[in-house]
């Protein structure tokens, strides 16, 4: 099947569940490598399931690549898995390039590609790892077949055939349909109440449809049958008359008895087959909303038995045995045994933790629904559009408050205008939580990242993540991906030292590197802080100064934090050699290149021989924020009011000049000025220069003087990115009240300037 | 999946498509055009990649863009830069603004307006009256030129709307190196 000829939606929905599971999977491979005892069975059974989920969604999309790929890791994992090969780093190292793999494919298919064959030397190596057992492999699942067959005189029902590649999993499938079956009980309980009826009608129908892959999985036409009724009645009972809910509630329960039957027999490979066409043809007749004849709908005395006899589903006696099973609530304990005598002790103990999990997890676990990013953009945009207008709306009410025409109309129009200013500030800030998401998407790559640095350059490093759950808003999030990744690849091949000499500086074998996050106001802080060598501030200097960086004067003159913002600068690196890790000097200039975009700002400490910490502080959104109006010239310029200290008019008995650059002395620092008339080329103005902006980034900080102040605003940040009007001193631009363009002053670009002109004065 | 053939679309209306150029035309094809007066020259683009023309409206300067940059103007929202044709041609300053319009055309995915003295008329021509551009042309180089369409009284100047705003590059360092000088 080609790309085109696949169902588009499906595809997509393909891909995105894909890539979410190829995240999962990354990481819990790397959980896994170093995992206790306890978490193995556990991580191993998370890894299994989501590889195998994209390789059966794979190869029902008919992506024969992805498929053959994973199913050759799937084989590997699954050795693993039942212990029969030994976790070690080359095994781990095959499968994390698997995973590699997998994504790529998964990224070619997403650009529209068709899949990537995987690598046959890796396909070689998986099967390599896996083949010394792979005999054995079979043999052992088809063991709980051949026991299940003396027992089948016993048991009711037909003996289960599927497929060889379906028997591994069907564990699995036995434990979701478990999970659902737990769901089922809540959503029946809400069902019967009228005031929840409708949210239950809906998870419910949501389990329904979950449940009906894994009956599809079993090719049991009885249990799809009666999944799919419940997918019927679910969509049906929102409208169902009063007197027919508890018929209603009393069949769903009974579709659910009959599951779990099923659950419990498929346990011991067995498959039921019932007579389902009286419960069908009479719960149908219910979700047309007609009632039952009375005899059949009060006979059963809601005994779920009862009915199930009356529809004909199970004979009396045939019944005998499934009522020594206590009522389906208590089920699951009686699924213990049977799964016993199935697989090992351990898998048992998984199935409970399991089910337990799942069920408090259930209750707590929001309802989300899937949007296209391109929506929440036209949301925003929609959103920047009415903020806009506000602020239009209100420069009109002050107006008319100005024109001093004070009438009732006058007053109920400001009135209005006020509320509707109070409402677009709950808007704005509604919009901007659905783009928020937790750190954790980006965190949870980490993990891998400094294992694969560690194996690469032996050494030792433990990464400890504070935070994760932190939320930014989604262009944040994405910022700031790359420059994470340089600090802390730095971290760990410049900052953790080789074990023995961690040993001998007395400190623990193992380093530590220490990423967290947490809200600060409006900021998020992003710190990562390692135990390693530390920064060396004589190595640093000596680099600036060959490289022309500053004098030596300059740098006797340095705070040491300042010294270190050296590290920032393009292609500075003090690395001897240059490593395929690091020792380039670009990552680092990314680094600050991406935190500058974000209008953030960034720190280091430093302690020689103790460690580093690199802090980082971003605004947690960018598109929508608070910003002074200035007038320079006879235009008007805006600067986030995030880079903004304060605002101070500077007397003329203030104002030195410092080599040839303005400064002024504000209480005991003496700041640099920067003439915006000057800087924008525009033309003087009377009553000019009154009052200095003090803006500060990332440690520097300087007074921007200009002509007039006109006021805050939220403004509503548009790219200038054409390139005819790139290059100046901007971060965008943004339309005013009147509809008019205002640029947004960049003001890291203008401290650039300054201490440009400071290092060129002082050099010359 | 559309009902329509995109291919027999393509082949009724094989005529300027809407990138901005004019595209190589079979014999006696008629092409749909915009005419415009900038200084003494009258010059047209294809109607297809005009996306609307305004009247003139507050044009925002950016400091230091090229100096034919007029600035940005909100298009609905959309911030987009706004040339002076007359600079970029250099010609003298427009005396009379009156009927001045900026015409918005979108040329290779970017979305650039240009201030032109008056918008003349929409007209078609057929390609057979289009000659390639002269050797040397009054002020403009011949690269913006794709053609000059001869009618009964007048010349029409085929503007390459690609590669005029395209070549911003060699300017704007020009431009850089200016500022750093």
């Amino acid at each position: 099947m080609s790309l085109e000829d696949m169902d588009q939606s499906l595809l997509q929905d393909f891909l995105t569940e894909a890539g979410e599971l190829i995240e999962q999977l990354d990481s819990d491979l790397v959980r896994l490598e170093s995992s206790s005892e306890s978490e193995h069975a556990d991580l191993c059974n998370s890894c299994f399931r989501a590889l195998h989920t994209i390789k059966g969604a794979a190869s029902f999309l008919g992506l024969t690549a992805v498929t053959t790929f994973a199913h050759a890791a799937e084989d590997c994992l699954n050795c693993l898995r039942k212990g029969e090969i030994q976790m070690t780093p080359d095994v781990m190292d095959a499968l994390l390039r698997s995973a590699d793999i997998v994504r790529d494919q998964i990224e070619a298919l997403s650009n529209g590609e068709d899949a990537p064959e995987g690598p046959q030397d890796l396909i070689d190596t998986l099967h390599a790892l896996a083949s010394g057992d792979d005999t054995a492999a079979t043999d052992e699942s088809s063991d709980p077949a051949t026991i299940a067959i003396p027992q089948a005189d016993e048991l009711p029902g037909e003996t289960l055939d599927l497929p060889a590649q379906k028997v591994d999993l069907i564990e699995f499938m036995i434990i979701d349909l478990q999970d659902y079956s737990k769901q089922l009980d809540e959503v029946f309980d809400k069902i019967g109440n009228d005031g929840t009826r409708h949210e239950a009608a809906e998870i419910l129908e949501e389990i329904a449809d979950n449940m009906i892959k894994t009956a599809d999985f079993f090719e049991l036409d009885a249990l799809c049958d009666v999944v799919k009724l419940l997918g019927r009645i679910a969509s049906t009972i929102d409208e169902c008359p009063h007197d027919l809910i508890d018929e209603t509630v009393i069949r769903l329960k009974a579709a659910k008895f009959l599951i779990d039957d099923q659950t419990e027999m498929l346990g011991k490979n067995r498959a039921l087959n019932w007579p389902l066409d009286t419960f069908i043809e009479r719960t149908n007749t219910l979700c047309d909303h007609k009632p039952l004849e009375d005899d059949v709908m009060k006979k059963h005395n809601d005994d779920i038995q009862q009915l199930l006899i009356l529809d004909k589903v199970v004979t009396a006696e045939a019944d005998a045995t499934p009522t020594e099973a206590p009522a389906p609530v208590e089920e699951s304990e009686t699924d213990q045994p049977i799964t016993e005598t199935k697989a090992t002790p351990e898998a048992t103990a998984k199935t409970e933790t399991k089910a337990e999990a799942a069920a408090p997890a259930k209750k707590t676990v929001e309802q989300t629904i899937r949007v296209e990013v391109s929506r929440l953009e036209s949301l925003l945009n929609l959103v920047g559009q009415l903020v806009l207008n506000k602020n239009r709306v209100l420069a009109l009410t002050r107006t008319l408050k100005d024109a001093n025409t004070s009438n009732e109309l006058n007053e109920d129009f400001v009135g209005a205008a006020g509320e509707l200013d109070r409402l677009m500030g709950e808007l704005q800030v509604s919009v901007m939580r659905t783009r928020m998401q937790p750190l954790a998407k980006l965190f949870d790559r980490y993990p891998r990242v400094i294992r694969d640095i560690a194996r690469m350059t032996s050494k030792k490093i433990n990464l400890q993540i504070e935070g994760k759950e932190t939320e930014v808003d989604k262009s944040v999030l994405e910022q700031l991906a790359d420059p994470l990744v340089h600090i802390l690849r730095n971290s760990a091949d410049h900052g953790v030292e080789a074990p023995e000499d961690r040993l001998t500086n007395s400190k623990p074998e193992v380093g530590t590197i220490t990423l967290s996050a947490e809200h600060q106001g409006s900021h998020v802080r992003v710190a990562i802080k390692d135990d390693g060598k530390g920064l060396d501030r004589e190595v640093i200097g000596n680099k600036a100064l060959e490289r022309g960086l500053t004098t030596p004067e300059q740098l006797a003159q340095l705070s040491d934090n300042d010294v270190f913002r050296f590290i920032f600068e393009a292609g500075f690196s003090t690395a001897e050699q240059v490593s395929d890790l690091s020792g380039r000097g670009v990552g680092m200039d990314v680094v600050r290149t991406n935190i500058n975009k974000l209008n953030g700002s960034i720190n280091i400490s430093s302690k020689k021989g103790k460690g580093t910490t690199i802090e980082i502080l971003i605004p947690l959104t960018v598109a929508i924020m608070p910003a002074m109006v200035v007038g320079v010239g006879n235009h008007t310029y805006s600067i986030p009011l995030q880079s903004i200290l304060e605002i101070v008019r500077p007397g003329e008995e203030d104002v030195y000049s410092v080599n040839g650059q303005k400064v002024m002395r504000l209480r005991d620092t003496v700041l640099p000025l920067l003439n915006m008339r000057n800087r924008l080329n525009e033309l003087p103005t009377e009553n000019g220069d009154r009052f200095a902006v003090v803006v500060a980034v990332g440690g520097q900080s300087a007074g921007l003087v200009v002509d007039s102040l006109i006021g805050q605003q939220e403004i509503v940040i548009k790219p200038l990115d054409d390139a005819y009007t790139q290059g100046g001193p901007f971060s965008g631009a943004t339309i005013q009240e009147d509809g008019e363009v205002c640029l947004i002053l960049d003001v890291i670009e203008l401290l650039k300037h300054t201490t440009n002109l400071g290092q060129e004065k002082a050099a010359a | 999946m559309s009902i329509e053939n995109p291919n027999a679309i393509g082949d009724s209306a094989g005529n300027p498509n809407n990138d901005g150029t004019i595209t190589a035309v079979s014999e006696g094809e008629l092409l749909q055009l915009v005419s415009f007066v900038v200084g003494d020259e009258e010059f047209a683009v294809p109607i297809l990649s005009v996306q609307e023309i305004n009247r003139m409206m507050q044009i925002t300067r950016v400091p230091q863009s090229p100096e034919y940059v007029e600035g940005v103007i909100n298009l609905r929202g959309k911030i987009i830069p706004v040339i002076d044709l007359r600079k970029r041609f250099s010609m003298g300053e427009l005396k009379d603004s009156s009927d001045a319009r900026i015409i918005v055309v979108e040329v290779a995915n970017r979305v650039i307006g240009f201030t032109v003295d008056r918008v003349n008329e929409v007209l078609r021509i057929s390609s057979d009256i289009v000659d390639p551009p002269p050797s040397i042309c009054s002020s403009i180089s011949t690269d913006y030129i794709q053609g000059v369409g001869k009618l009964n009284d007048r010349l029409l100047i085929m503007l390459n709307l690609e590669k005029l705003f395209a070549d911003y590059d060699m300017d704007e360092l020009e431009q850089v190196t200016k500022n750093a000088a």
